[in-house]
């Protein structure tokens, strides 16, 4: 019984920094650093993340992160007028090559692009092995939304790495607290702080690379390939989709439809081209109940490549 | 090798367990509720697809083929940036019994697969559009000595071969000759030495040592003692040279001399796998297929210069004209259609003809009256034959598998396409004779009749495993066959449809096509894949005449696998009678050059089908 009260506190206090984040302006402290799986494959790892509001104090809420490397990278959430102070560390073994961080959405001076001279003219903005390199970013107003970032340099200053894994999501949140979404058939303002569950699918080649969010308990959980989503019926949750490589994609959940941002033309499919992204707000099960609710590319040959997963909507508590 | 693909092991179990940790914190019931989700497979190791010879399925990790896994764990098979064209991910072989096999596609994309596979035993994949990249997987159980081979392993043709068979052992060392260019044949070397390290296997419960595998030939050039008339173009396709990023080249023999002329490098184009070509009628301009790109690239014959260098569609393959008014048909592979092109310096497509739903029509073939084009479709075990005149298609299922090449017989009558992987269930190797104007199938010749796939033993000449290019002689009595992992040329007598002989070639035998013999009768020149030596086989005799080098050691600009990757193969003048036809019309009116005009003025009237 002391276990879950103690339990109960750790979320709540968990929870108030996201509305303090909500009330000021804050400067995230972060430290990302690019490693190499034992796949061969590269990631991004969440080093350190501390938030330091308007008076100077800081929160360090590193422990949200998953300890390890995964792909996607750690999901960094901010809230427009929120400001950010990304460093980012050389941890890919036997290699010395440069690597980066190149953001997209959000404002930053031409020495935070993340590129390389050749492309920037102005320095070569990477990280070497012992020499970290810091990146500063602006959540402006008017920049709201899910984002991608990535590498530009490893290997290639024209492409980077991004398609070895070095790719990870920005979430920026509206300074309003709400965001628009169908619920209960209707277009309404739902509050961010009611959003229990963020997932975030990629779509690189044909494979969902997945990542959840969670607000209930304050946690990332990487989810690797074409992952099982889950929630409970009725929670509001909300998906962020986002394209990667060469191939177009067209995202589809069944059972559920949500609202075009900014429109009121009700999908329940769309197109994701590379770096594209989109997101959008549903109410687990709506109208439909519990189950394993399909989700899927659905060009053809990438359905039979395996593109695809569940949404495990269980019955409410 | 082993010890290093064993710490990599260790480090990916060390990745999966801490990634666990989470799991292990939601025992904690708030945790527990909370998270809901699911994670998918994490892959353990990597095969990425690419355009670079031998590593077709590279691991990032160690730049090999190969990966080894734990069962439980799971491979991730991708394309990379480094290949310009899309693939499928197909299996190959597998132990028998894993679950979820066999991976495929209907149609080459930019996929990617995460596969978790639990069977010990080697896994093999392929891409059905360039079917010789290879990569492969074994699943290791730490419990068993030595790399798990497992016990008996299934094709993706439905046939279950031992572990310890001739036919699982043969594809087993020919995957370390594909995907190791420094055990390919190297003719200036005085031996083929094919060294593999001793690393222990599984198979069927025993250990045997990866070196068993292991095999030494004496390398041996002969010149042929009659010349030929003309000249052979190679497409020398794993060729590297300095200032391009993408291999191959086109390797031109003089064969009156038997001499090494010179080379197109296609450097400032980036020619991508050269892979088949075709003369015009005035033998002025050369045309190239690009086959692990989208282009098509046209040089003039005599002084190698690019006029030319066009996108016509994905993984183009072979190209033709059609006699009577030199257009251009280019099989695209990757698509369902031939493109039909206006020819010349700067040939221009006027028209795409569908082929078929997911066909992939490869090695094409046009009747020497014009009248009929027909496709092997790789894919859709089909052939198609295309009336040239009303352009329209018929589509014959043939049952073949991967049908890779077609070629007919002079009169225009019959066609025979080679299926790479036979005709299953009862042929492992297997020709389908089709009949051009009826637009049937006729029936099936087994190239592997006289081979035991089990002990190995040859009984008799049938001996032709995964079959490619297939010409029909000009005298219209033999087809010549190309067979990659036997190493074989079979000889198809077309009045028996047996094969009456074999003959030895080379690793990765592939493409064969006939030329003219000095004082009457022919040639048959071969190329193949993993040797740079090209093959002449005297076709008044069934013997080989000649082994002639395709490297060229004073070239410092080669920078990689010297006269390697013999795919496409081009003998000028052409033999068929309906092309010939159109050149020798040209003769005598300074429309041909003085080389053109001496090379016909050798031939005799039956080589000009007078």
């Amino acid at each position: 019984m002391l276990k879950k009260i103690r339990i109960t506190i750790c979320i709540i206090a968990a929870l108030l920094p996201v509305w303090v984040q909500a009330e000021t302006d804050s400067t995230h402290l972060i430290t990302l650093k690019a490693t190499k799986l034992d796949s061969g494959q590269l990631a991004y790892q969440m080093v350190s993340h501390k938030i330091r509001d308007a008076s100077g104090s800081e929160t360090d809420i590193t422990g949200r992160y998953a300890k390890e490397p995964s792909i996607p990278g750690p999901a960094i959430v901010m809230t427009e007028g929120d400001k950010a102070e990304v460093t980012l560390e050389h941890g890919i073994k036997d290699s010395d090559k440069p690597v980066s961080i190149h953001v997209h959405g959000v404002h930053y001076k031409i020495d935070s692009d993340g590129t390389m001279k050749m492309l920037n003219q102005v320095a070569d903005e990477a990280a070497f092995p012992g020499k970290p390199y810091t990146y500063k970013w602006t959540a402006a107003l008017g920049t709201a939304g899910t984002w991608p970032y990535h590498d530009h340099t490893f290997g290639n200053p024209m492409l980077g790495a991004e398609d070895k894994g070095l790719y990870g999501t920005l979430i920026v949140n509206p300074k309003s607290g709400q965001v628009p979404a169908l619920i209960d058939g209707e277009i309404k303002q739902v509050d961010l702080k009611d959003i229990k569950r963020d997932f975030i699918v990629w779509m690189h080649e044909t494979t969902f690379w997945g990542m959840e969010v969670n607000n209930i308990v304050n946690r990332q959980v990487p989810l690797w390939t074409n992952p099982t989503l889950g929630a409970r019926e009725g929670e509001l949750v909300r998906f962020h989709v986002i394209g990667l490589g060469t191939a177009f994609h067209t995202f589809h959940l069944h059972g559920h439809r949500w609202i075009q941002p900014g429109t009121s033309h009700i999908l329940d499919t769309f197109n994701v081209g590379p770096i594209q992204r989109e997101s959008f707000v549903i109410k687990a099960g709506e109208g439909v109940g519990p189950g394993e609710w399909h989700y899927h590319c659905h060009v053809l040959q990438h359905m039979q490549s395996g593109m695809m997963g569940a949404f495990r909507v269980v019955a409410a508590k | 090798m082993n010890t290093f693909k064993m710490t990599h092991i260790a480090g990916a179990i060390f990745v999966a367990l801490s990634s666990l940790s989470i799991n292990a914190k939601a025992d904690n019931v708030s945790l527990d509720e909370a998270i809901l989700s699911v994670p998918g497979l994490m892959p353990s190791a990597t095969l990425e697809m690419t355009d670079i010879p031998g590593l077709w399925f590279k691991d990032p990790v160690d730049g090999d083929a190969l990966v080894v896994i734990k069962p439980g764990q799971a491979v991730q098979i991708k394309m990379s940036e480094e290949t310009r064209s899309q693939h499928t991910i197909t299996s190959l072989l597998w132990p028998v019994g894993a679950r979820d096999f066999p991976v495929d596609q209907e149609k080459p994309s930019d996929a990617s697969i995460t596969k978790g596979l639990n069977t010990p035993g080697l896994y093999v994949f392929t891409c059905k559009v360039h079917p010789y990249m290879f990569g492969a997987v074994i699943v290791d159980d730490p419990e068993s000595k030595g790399l798990d081979i497992g016990s008996e392993l299934e094709l993706v043709t439905g046939v279950k071969v031992p572990a310890d068979s001739d036919i699982a052992k043969k594809l087993l060392r020919t995957f370390f000759v594909v995907t190791t260019p420094s055990l390919w044949r190297d003719y200036r070397e005085p031996e083929w030495k094919v060294n593999l390290p001793d690393i222990p296997l599984n198979i069927k419960g025993q250990t045997i040592s990866l070196s068993a595998l292991s095999m030494t030939m004496p390398n041996k050039l002969l010149t042929p003692k009659t010349p030929g008339v003309g000249e052979v173009w190679v497409n020398t396709q794993f060729e590297m040279i300095q200032g391009k990023k993408k291999p191959g080249t086109a390797t031109r023999i003089d064969v009156a001399t038997w001499k090494l002329v010179n080379k197109v490098k296609g450097i400032k184009e980036e020619m991508n796998h050269p892979h088949n070509m075709w003369p015009d009628n005035t033998y002025r301009h050369i045309y190239q297929t690009q086959w692990f790109d989208k282009r098509l690239l046209t040089f003039e014959r005599a002084s190698g210069k690019v006029t030319s260098n066009i996108e016509v569609g994905e993984s183009p393959s072979h190209v033709l004209t059609r006699p009577e008014d030199d257009l251009l048909y280019v099989a695209i592979n990757g698509g369902e259609q031939v493109v039909k092109m206006t020819g010349g310096a700067t040939p221009s497509a006027i028209k795409s003809i569908n082929t078929g739903p997911h066909t992939s029509p490869h090695g094409h073939f046009i009747t020497d009256d014009g009248k009929y084009l027909v496709t092997p479709n790789a894919l859709a075990s089909s052939v198609s034959v295309i009336d040239l005149n009303s352009e329209v298609n018929t589509e014959i299922p043939t049952g073949g598998v991967i049908p890779i090449a077609v070629w007919g017989t002079p009169d225009g009558q019959r066609a025979y396409a080679a299926n790479l992987l036979g005709t299953p269930p009862q042929l492992l190797s297997s020709l389908t004779v089709i009949d051009i104007p009826g637009k049937k199938k006729l029936s099936d010749i087994n190239l592997a009749a006289d081979y035991d796939p089990v002990s190995g033993a040859i009984s008799g000449e049938a001996y032709g495993l995964l079959p490619i290019q297939t010409p029909v002689s000009p005298d219209g009595k033999y087809v010549l066959t190309a067979n990659t992992l036997s190493a074989s040329v079979t000889i198809v007598d077309t009045a028996a449809h047996k094969v009456i002989k074999s003959l030895a070639c080379e690793p990765g035998c592939h493409g064969i096509h006939f030329g003219m013999k000095k004082g009457g009768g022919y040639y048959a020149y071969v190329g193949s894949k993993f040797a740079n030596d090209l093959i002449i086989i005297d076709m008044d005799k069934l013997e080989v005449a000649g082994r002639v080098l395709l490297a060229d050691s004073h070239d410092a600009s080669i920078v990689a696998h010297n006269g390697m990757g013999g795919q496409g193969i081009l003998p000028l003048p052409l033999v068929e009678h309906g092309h010939l036809k159109e050149t020798l019309k040209l003769a005598g009116k300074k429309q041909l050059s003085a080389d053109v005009e001496g090379w016909l003025q050798q031939l005799t009237k039956e080589q000009k089908g007078l």
